[in-house]
Parts: C-alpha cells; structure tokens; sequence
C-alpha cells in the first residue's frame, strides 16, 4: 500500500519533472549512446572498396571479413578476393580496448607461402591504402580523448540529428590523430552517425564522411555503403558491405595462424 | 610629308595635348600587369618538356619539392639530441603551415616522419625511425645504426658523414618567392638561438621564386641609376635644360606607352622582358639626340632663320633615317618571333613596338615643344662635347686606313677562334653569384646529399599491372643503376628500389634477397602490405593506381644542361633496349633538368633562326633604302663584324651561350646598324652633293659623328648600368652588349670611312 502511494507520488514527481527530462543530453553522453550501441558479438560480411584518386580513375578490392568481440577487445580476419593477383593474402587482427596496449597484426601473402607478423599502426595512419585512418574504422573513438560538446540539432536525409563536435584534448593527441577537430551527425532514434566532418591539424576542412545507406539486418542497424573524401588531395574511398551474418557465434579458432593460412572458403 | 611637319607645328598644342592623353591612358593600364616567374610557363605549349611535365604532374603529383637543410659540423653532426630536437620542431611546425601540403608521407619527409622497414624471421616491423627524440647516447646510436644498415635514406636524407640532414616538404603552388621568405624568417629564429645547427633553404620551386623575384626588382632599382646616367650624359652634350629633359620625356613616354600596351594586351612579365624599359631607354633616346643634334648644327650656321623653316627641314632630313634606323632595330627584335619560347617573341615583339613609340613620340613631341619654347639665341654658340675629337676623328681615319685594317683583321681573327671554342651550356643556379645565399645554400646541399635538381623518367608499360612483371622491375633496377653510374647524379628512386627493400625484409632482412620479387603477384602482395602502413597517395609518386606507368626520380647535383644533355645521350640506347616500342612501352623524360635542357636548346635554336632573319631583313631593308646592293653590303659589315667579336668573346673567355647570351646576337645586330645607317646616309647626301671622298668623309664626321657617339655613349652605359645586377644573366647581357656596341661604333666611325676609300675610283654612295 504504502508503495503504491510512493510509485503514485514518484510518478507524479515524474510528470512534474518531465520537462527536465526533455533537455539535451550533453556531446559526451550521446557519444556514450553511439558506443554502445548494439553491433552484434559477431559479424561475417563481404566488403568491396573502391579507390577513387583525383581522376577518377578506381582501383577496386573486395574481401570477405569476420570479427568477434571479446568484451571490449575483438579478433577479426579479412581475406582478399580480389583483385586476383592478391587473392587469398589474409590479415588476421587482435584489436585491444584502449591505447596502452598496441594491437596485433599478422598477414599471409600467398606467394610467398609464409605469415608474417606486421608491426601495429599508429592511429592516424591511414587503413589499407584507403581514406580511413585506423582511428575513423573503429566504431566509436576513443571517448576519454576528446572533448565533445553538442552544438545543436538538425535534419539530414530526412532523419532528426545531433551535431556533437569532438576536439582532441591535448596537442600531442591532435598529432597522433591527425585532427584538430571532428563533427558528428547522429541520428536520434538509431545512435548511428551518417556524416562527419575532420578538419586537420591546419584547422582546414580535410575529410567528408558519409554513411548513406543503412537497413537493419538480423535486428542491428548497418551501415551498408559509405564513403570518405579527402576534400584536399580528392582522393576518396568508397566501402560497400553485403552478405551480414550477425551471431553465428564463430570458434576461437577462425582467428588463429592457421586460417591464416588456410584461405576463405564461402560456408564458414 | 611636308605638308604633315608643317600642320604639326602649326598646332602644336594639339599635338601635345594628345600625347598627354595617350600617356594618361597607357598610366591607366599599367595597374594590370602581372608578373610570371614559372618556369614551365615560359615553354611553349607544344614543347615535350612542358607535356610531360604536365603529365607527371597529374599521373605522379607535382616532383618540385623545398628543401631545408640543417648542417651541424661538430663532431657527432647532426646525431644528437639538440640537433634532432630541432628536427623534431621544424617539422612539426611545417606539418602546422598552409603554405605546404602535408598530406602523405612523401609530401613531408625528414627524420622525424620517415619509417624504417625491417624483417625479422617472425615478422615484419615498419615503423619511425625517431617517433620521440631519442635522449641517451645508447638510442643516438641506434637511430644512427639502423639509418645506416637501410640504406635507402643515407645521402638522401642524412648526409653520409652523419654532419647534415634535410627536410623535404611540398609547397602548394606559386607561392614560391614567399615559401621562401617564411622559411628564411623561421630559419632565422631557430639560428638566433646560437645553437651549432646552420639552416640552408634551397630546392627548385625556391630558386625559381627568388630569380623570378630578384629580376623584376633589379629592373626597378636600375632604373634611375639608367636615368641619372642618361640626364649626365644628355647635360655634357648639350648643356641645356631643354637638351636633357625633352629627350628624357622622350624615352620615359615610350616606355610609360610600351608597358601600357603590354598590360592592355594582357601579356604578362617574364624575367626577360623586365628587361624591356631599361632597353626603350637606351634605345629610345637616339632619335631625340639625332634631331636635337641637327636642330642645333642648323641653327649654329643660321642656315634658316625662321625658328619653323629650321624645323620643318630638321624633320624632313631626319625622318627617312630615322624611320630606317627605328625599322632595321625593330626587325632585330621582331626576329626573335621566330623563336618558340613566348617570353623571348614578347620581347621582340615589345621591344619593337617600343621603338616605333619612341620614333613617334621624337616627331610628335619635340618639333612642338620646341615651337612653344622661346628660342634662345646664345645655345647656339656653345659647342657640344667631344667635338675636338669628332673633328680630329675626319682627319685621322683618312691618314690611317692600313693600321685600320690590321686592327680589325686582327679581331677577326680573333674572334673567329674563339667562336670554335663556344659551348652550349646553361644553368639556373648558376645566374646567381657565387656569394648568394641561395647558390650557397645549394651548392652545399649538393656537396652532402644527394641533389637539389630534379630529372625524371616516366615509363608506361602499355598494359594494367604491366609494371609489377618481374623482368619490367629487374629493367627498371638495371636503369637505375646505369643512372647513378653517372657523377652529376646523387640518387635514383622507384618502385623497383622500393619492392627489393620489402623483398629483403620479408626474408629475414638476408641481403641476399635484395632483388626484385619473382612474381607479379608476390609484388602487388607487397604493395598490398605497404599499403597497410601508408596514406592512400603515398604510391602516387612511384606507380599509378592500375599499376601501368612507373616513375623513376632522379636527383642530380647540378643543373647544367651540359651534364643533363650527356645524360640523356648515355641512357637512350639502354632504355631503348630495356623498354621497346615495339612491345608497347614508351618512355618520357621530364622534370626541372629536362625543362631548363629543353629550354635552352630551344633559345639557342631560336637565336640562329632569329639572327638569321633579322641579317637577311636588315640587309633588304638596305637595299631597298639606298638602292645599291654594293652600299646594303658594306652596311651590314659592322654589325656582322661586331657580331661575330660578340659571340668570339664569349667563346675566349669561356662564356657559354645560355638563356641570356643567346639573345645579345639580335638585339646587337638590331641597334648597331643604326649607326652605320646614319652614317651612310649622311655619307650619300654629302657625296650627292658633289664633294669629294675626303670632304664627304670629314663632312659625314662632322654631322653624324657627334650624334653617334653619343649613341654609343648612352647604349654602352645603358647596358653597363646591368652590371651592378645581382644575377649574372642580366650583367652578362650587359657586359656582352656594351662591349659589341663599341666595336660596332669603331667599325662604323673607323672601317667605313676606309672601306667606302677602297677601290681606285672611291666608291660613290
């Protein structure tokens, strides 16, 4: 009884409170939002990557990739299909949470018919020839390293946004990263940001991000085609998903040296 | 004509007030001009050189690269922690400035951004060589280890004896004069600190800059000098305000109309054409001298004494010589149009419109001051300078025409041998003097690393992928090591090199495997893997993105065109061999050693054609005004004669012909026959009117020698005034211009009058 009253008198406090609820939630906590967002414990999936230099003409990859989490930390392998003279190279990754620990790389090149393990790169090198630096491939960045701050909210691709700009918080980390600042558009009702804008340590505008295809597949939001253009050299990468087969709860032994080896092969 | 002179007068205000308004109008225009200091603009559009070069630019990005370099002679050079501290900081703030694109690692290389790639039997580390400053003596000699063992950066990026090391960076484009103001004003700031570091800025886009900087600038400060000595010169002859300002307003006019007529046209400043005012200056003022010359003898022997009559007959004597001597100078210059570089068929073209202003102006401008202004009975009476020796010079050249003779067949001989020694070279670097910083800077950076001077050889396979096949990248290797066999080149670069490095690297670092990869799939492998560490463009200076063209860098210690022509001979049989036609390669060459290689072969070609024309033109133009071929041949022999002595003294003194010397053939063909025309001309009324040889003689020295001499005065002082330049192109062209001026004055004053002696019955004119 005397809980029914408190649940009544906490719900009309609710109710009375509810405006409250209603402000903004601050950059940091909607950058939490996009972290945690659900992506699966696991994901095999076929991506092409098309790269576009300044005159248009398009190199074009494709490869079949699947990753695990592991907690924070994620194992993921990527075989390449194509072109064929590169076909079956393989890159196996052990990507650990946080930035004390570097990751680890190992990669099989057929033709020479041995693995080697590869040194980790430094967040703001760029990944696998594309526009994307180690740093932007992640699902999030690194939250602890920015300072992020809601600068409003706007319509894109008829979709309700928030603008959340994230600037490095030291000198050294803007170097590392090679960002002076980033802008984020992220969608309200799904925590997915669809474009984003880097500015270089210049403060010149320098990379345009967009994400504009995404359906949910096994229940998740994906994205399924997105580009980067470097809006200064006009090189730009063009990364297409197909194929997504979420929590099919791969083995440990997917990511071991022996795949490595092994090569794809279609049912996994 | 007469009717026109007498009209002129007649309204002279008119006259004046229409020049006013031409000058204002041109004033106008002048704000327009732009200068170009580029290079490549200066090739023609069709040029080899300027293709390619636009195709490397587009296929492999832009190759002209700043270079900055950090010398420390102390014991342990630059392998220490100050020394690469500093590194650390430059860099950094480059990475920080607009000026320059710092987007993939080979837009910025330096100590501080360059990665070492190393193989183990585990695997393969790729990774900076100094991502911290290294602090102990232990971590120096690390980086100095592993600097040593890869190989690849050892002369290119540190000196070989550890005492210098540079920073390479990309500047954005056509800024170049003030990339290097910025980064002499930060070299500076670092030096102030006292450290034992010294910083040298060098690099093509920078010398470009500052030559293109300098020229214009020398240009304005020579001016006044050029004026001051004209108004000293115009003040001894004729000691009268009136005799140095009109003919001042003369030139200043023409060179105020000429730069108006540029600007309206849109034709913008080369290096060569700064050279244009002060030319229309020197040039310019003869036709005014001539006729305030003449005024003056005329109204010294009272032979008219109205003021208008005098005037009137004044520009009736002189208009036909003068129109002559502004048209046989005019096809001097208008004969480098034959050439097929635009900055030299500007200047001709310039140059020639500019003499037709300063014509112009002279008929227009002085016969109506000189009506609105009182007369001044008593100037009459004062004789100008020199006369003594005009007057002794009639006498003298007839009393000795044998010593004349020898004296100048002795010349001839002369410079006939010398012409067997001259040689074709040129260099950019060197046009500045041996104490300028920038050619310091350079040659010092030369002497430690491997070359400031870019050459390259663009390769197309014919075919995707066609240069991942092992046989293209052993060819490529094999090019590169015949290359470097010779000694202006410092280093070579290209993906062969490249793929050989990860080779050894994959197996264990064994040096063995320092070989291209046995397979055209194992080397796209190894591209995919490099790619796993690079920026998307980093392979663009290399290879294009479907793996069809390659490039190969090379850096050359020097910029003669000498050495880069010895180069290409070397390397055409081999590349012709290495890469056939028939099998669908073709090979380019481009890059600053080709550019300025094409550049000079094409103004050396250029300047045969033009000097050519402007002999067979001036020469008809003789013909045709004195109706004789005979008197059109003797004409042509002072200039031919100081012509040749030119191009002699060049070869004695071991003066090649380049960019600047080449011109000086022309232009002293083109102002030194005004000389023997005014002379002749002079010559023929005298002996027309029935003296004799020896009164012609003495008479014609009387009459024109004055005018003459000052000529010869103005245009040699003119073009000495160009010795006080900083670069040595434009006191070259001075010294070279002056000098085959006076021998084109002696052979006029001196050979003619002999040579019109010779023969038994005296040649009538």
């Amino acid at each position: 009884m005397l809980n029914r009253i408190s649940l009544m008198i906490l719900g009309g406090t609710l109710l009375l409170a509810a405006p409250v609820f209603a402000v903004e939630p601050t950059g940091l906590a909607i950058m939490q939002l996009v972290d945690t967002r659900d992506d699966g414990d696991d994901l095999i999936q076929k991506m092409q990557q098309r790269l576009i230099d300044r005159h248009g003409s398009v190199r074009e990859r494709e490869m079949a990739s699947f990753r695990k989490d592991y907690g924070k930390d994620s194992k993921s392998i990527t075989y390449f299909l194509a072109p064929s003279n590169v076909r079956d190279t393989a890159l196996l990754t052990w990507d650990y949470d946080g930035v004390e620990k570097d990751d680890d790389q190992w990669l099989y090149l057929p033709a020479l018919k041995k693995v080697r393990r590869i040194s980790s790169s430094d967040r703001g090198d760029y990944f696998m020839g594309t526009d994307f630096t180690f740093e932007d491939i992640k699902q999030t960045p690194e939250l602890e390293d920015y300072n992020w701050t809601l600068t409003g909210s706007e319509s894109m691709q008829d979709q309700d946004v928030w603008v959340v700009e994230g600037v490095p918080k030291t000198e050294d980390l803007k170097k590392n990263l090679g960002y002076s600042k980033t802008r984020y558009y992220i969608r309200k009702d799904i925590h997915m940001f669809i474009r984003v804008v880097y500015w270089d340590r210049k403060g010149q505008e320098l990379k345009h991000r967009l994400s504009d295809k995404i359906s949910q597949i096994d229940g998740i939001w994906t994205v399924l085609h997105g580009t980067m253009t470097n809006i200064q050299s006009g090189h730009s990468t063009e990364l297409i998903f197909t194929d997504q087969r979420y929590n099919t709860g791969l083995s440990d032994r997917m990511f071991s040296e022996r795949m490595l080896k092994r090569g794809y092969r279609e049912n996994e | 004509m007469k009717k026109l002179f007498n009209w002129l007068l007649s309204h002279p205000k008119s006259v004046l007030l229409l020049l006013l308004l031409v000058t204002v109008l041109a004033i106008s225009q002048m704000r327009h001009l732009h200068i170009e200091t580029d290079l490549d603009a200066m090739l023609p559009k069709q040029s080899d050189a300027y293709i390619n070069k636009q195709v490397l630019e587009s296929r492999f990005g832009s190759a002209d690269m700043v270079i900055i370099g950090i010398i420390n002679n102390s014991k342990d050079g630059v392998y220490n922690t100050h020394s690469l501290a500093l590194v650390k900081e430059l860099t950094n703030w480059l990475e920080l400035q607009p000026m320059f694109r710092t987007l993939a690692l080979n837009d910025l290389l330096s100590l501080a951004t360059i990665k070492d790639i190393r193989g183990s039997d585990a695997g393969l580390d790729v990774e900076k060589f100094m991502d911290d400053v290294p602090a102990t003596a232990a971590e120096i000699d690390h980086l100095q280890q592993r600097m040593h063992q890869f190989a690849v950066y050892e002369d290119v990026i540190v000196s070989g004896d550890g005492k210098g090391t540079i920073i390479v960076v990309r500047p954005m484009r056509h800024k170049y004069a003030e990339i290097y103001d910025l980064l002499q004003a930060k070299v500076a700031e670092l030096e102030a600190r006292g450290g034992p570091e010294r910083f040298l800025v060098s690099g093509r886009p920078v010398i470009e800059g500052v030559f293109g900087a300098y020229m214009p600038a020398e240009m304005k400060r020579m001016q006044p000098l050029l004026m001051g000595l004209l108004v000293l010169l115009l003040f001894l002859s004729f000691r009268t305000p009136r005799g140095v300002l009109l003919p001042m307003a003369v030139v200043l006019m023409a060179e105020i109309w000429t730069l108006g007529t540029m600007a309206a046209l849109g034709a913008p400043m080369y290096t060569i054409t700064t050279m244009l005012p002060i030319l229309i200056l020197a040039i310019g003022i003869a036709d005014a001298v001539h006729f305030l010359s003449r005024e003056r003898l005329l109204a010294h022997y009272q032979a008219y004494a109205h003021h208008r009559e005098r005037l009137t007959e004044v520009m009736h004597e002189l208009w036909k010589p003068m129109l002559m001597t502004s048209v046989t100078t005019g096809a001097g210059f208008l004969s480098m149009l034959a050439s097929d570089l635009p900055p030299i068929r500007d200047f001709g073209m310039f140059a020639a419109i500019g003499i037709v202003y300063a014509l112009l102006i002279t008929m227009l401008l002085l016969p109506a001051s000189l009506m609105l202004l009182p007369e001044r009975p008593k100037h009459a009476e004062r004789k100008p300078l020199f006369t003594g020796y005009v007057e002794w010079l009639g006498g003298a050249v007839l009393r000795h025409p044998k010593r004349i003779m020898a004296f100048f067949a002795a010349l001839l001989v002369v410079a006939i041998f010398g012409l067997m020694k001259l040689d074709v070279n040129a260099s950019l670097v060197e046009q500045f003097k041996p104490d300028d910083k920038l050619r310091q800077a350079d040659e010092t950076l030369n002497r430690h690393f491997a070359g400031t001077t870019s050459l390259d050889v663009m390769i197309d396979t014919g075919r995707e992928n066609g240069l991942l096949e092992p046989q293209f990248l052993q060819h490529l290797a094999a090019l590169q090591a015949e290359i470097e066999k010779s000694p202006s080149v410092g280093d070579t670069s290209s993906i062969a090199e490249f793929l050989q490095t990860m080779n050894q690297a994959m197996h264990g670092d064994d040096p063995a495997w320092r070989r291209v990869p046995a397979s055209s799939d194992l080397a796209a492998q190894y591209l995919l893997l490099y790619s796993f560490s690079g920026a998307p463009d980093d392979f663009e200076t290399f290879i294009t993105g479907d793996y069809r063209h390659a490039h190969v860098r090379i850096n050359m210690k020097t910029d003669a065109t000498k050495e880069v022509a010895a180069l290409l001979a070397q390397l055409k049989d081999k590349t012709e061999v290495w890469f056939p036609a028939d099998k669908g390669y073709k090979v380019e060459w481009a890059g600053t050693g080709f550019t300025v290689y094409r550049l000079s072969q094409m103004i050396i070609e250029g300047q045969i054609a033009s000097l050519a024309t402007s002999i067979l033109a001036i020469f008809l133009l003789c013909w045709w005004m004195f109706g004789r071929l005979l008197i059109a041949a003797i004409a042509m022999i002072p200039v031919s004669l100081a012509v040749t002595v030119n191009y002699g003294m060049m070869g004695n003194l071991g003066i090649p012909l380049d960019i600047a010397t080449a011109l000086t053939g022309a232009m002293a063909l083109g102002i030194g026959v005004d000389f023997a025309i005014h002379y002749l001309h002079r010559y023929h009324e005298e002996s027309s009117a029935g003296h004799s040889y020896e009164e012609s003689v003495i008479n014609t020295n009387r009459s024109v020698g004055h005018a003459i001499l000052f000529n010869t005065f103005v245009v040699v002082g003119g073009f000495l005034v160009l010795l006080t330049a900083a670069l040595y192109p434009q006191m070259k062209l001075g010294a070279l211009i002056a000098a085959t001026m006076v021998i084109c004055y002696l052979a006029t004053c001196y050979l003619f009058p002999v040579l019109l002696g010779l023969g038994k019955s005296k040649l009538k004119v």
